[in-house]
């Protein structure tokens, strides 16, 4: 039941059309925007199907990296709170995509701290690239805290979903998946470079 | 795998590749309905792409598997480079001989060692990349039009590997071998055409 719900929910979180980067999504602002947020920003989107894929195929991986992960988005978003907004941390999300992308494409069995290294990084930067565009102070920490959940919620969906692609056509699918994501991101990382 | 899991990674696969279509510009010429276009339009990438699909499924497993994942990777670093501007001698006539080429080994159904496959797919893929990187329209969103770009490459090997997979009967090896020929053919006419 609750795999069922996690595929629903990662479902419905795909249908997100539009990345308008980092206003409120919809115009939602609050706890609710901060949520729909990691959905809304495509190398966002991209960094975390990549992590819960990884995370996913890792059959002998424990919820370690997940945990990892939000504490990475928790201590981004405190740091957020204390107003530092750092530059490149958009590109920085895009290289973890791109190395938890090749991983997946690899598709070998490999230590667990390794994806906490990664896990721990990515959150730590998708939290900084969150700035909240809130008028008040109470709106803005509401909406960070809807954008930690959002983000660990998708993760965990993601992986979810993952975990169930053991075998046949979907296993490998996922590892094309992972090749497409790292293609992706070393193009933009590449224009990135030159604009 | 259950039914709704199964039906999940569908909707998920469709949606990845739908979900960030408007991102940031909204520019359809730009964003992901270009990136995906690109490579539909160049008749030469095309021919390559299916024959790469054509030859990946005329080789089996493991080669079905890794050619096209190998191939979007190396086809974004031929692409990047393109991008940085460094310059790769000969695209034109390398795409158009990567068509002769893959064409003919699966006229003569060659079955070289998978390394072998994989350096020669991977040196056209560089020609490819390089091309598409080259030719990525100013002003385009970066991320939306490399994930169509990507995508539309991925969907190109997909329809060669279908029509590949029609190798397991006698009537379709033929009907197989006669589409190798045609790109082969394609590949003689694009270097006829640069001469």
């Amino acid at each position: 039941m609750i795999r069922r719900a996690a595929a629903v929910a990662l479902g419905l979180a795909m249908t997100a059309t539009p990345a308008l980067a980092h206003p409120a999504p919809l115009g939602i602002g609050g706890f609710f925007g901060g949520l729909l947020h990691p959905l809304f920003v495509p190398a966002h989107v991209l960094a975390v199907l990549a992590l819960g894929l990884l995370i996913g195929r890792q059959a002998a991986w424990t919820g370690l990296v997940a945990i990892t992960f939000i504490l990475g988005l928790t201590a981004g978003l405190g740091v957020m709170t204390l107003g530092v907004v750092p530059l490149l941390m958009n590109e920085a999300v895009l290289a973890f995509a791109l190395i938890a992308g090749l991983l997946v494409a690899h598709a070998r069995s490999m230590p667990e701290a390794v994806g906490c290294v990664l896990a721990v990084l990515a959150g730590f930067c998708i939290a900084l690239d969150s700035p909240p565009e809130a008028v008040t102070l109470s709106e803005a920490n509401r909406m960070l805290l809807g954008t930690g959940i959002g983000a660990a919620l998708l993760l965990i969906a993601v992986a979810a979903v993952a975990a169930r692609l053991t075998r046949g056509w979907p296993r490998i699918a996922a590892r094309v998946l992972g090749s497409w994501i790292a293609a992706s991101a070393i193009l933009v990382l590449a224009l990135r470079l030159v604009r | 795998m259950t039914r709704p899991v199964t039906r999940a990674f569908a909707i998920l696969l469709c949606l990845t590749a739908a979900a960030p279509a408007l991102a940031h510009t909204g520019d359809v010429v730009g964003g992901f309905v270009g990136g995906l276009a690109h490579p539909v339009l160049g008749p030469d990438h095309v021919a390559a792409m299916v024959a790469v699909g054509l030859w990946g499924a005329f080789l089996g497993s493991p080669a079905i598997i890794l050619l096209p994942i190998v191939f979007p990777l190396v086809m974004a670093l031929g692409g990047a480079l393109g991008i940085l501007g460094v310059p790769v001698p000969g695209t034109e006539i390398g795409i158009a001989i990567s068509a002769v080429l893959l064409g003919l080994v699966v006229v003569l159904a060659v079955k070289p060692p998978l390394w072998i496959a994989a350096v020669l797919v991977g040196v056209f893929a560089i020609f490819h990349g390089h091309a598409h990187g080259a030719e990525l329209p100013p002003g385009a969103d970066a991320l939306a039009y490399s994930l169509g770009f990507v995508v539309a490459t991925g969907l190109l090997h997909l329809a060669g590997i279908a029509i590949g997979l029609l190798a397991r009967w006698p009537a379709g090896r033929i009907a197989v071998r006669t589409a190798g020929a045609l790109v082969a053919l394609s590949g003689l006419f694009f270097l006829a055409r640069l001469a």
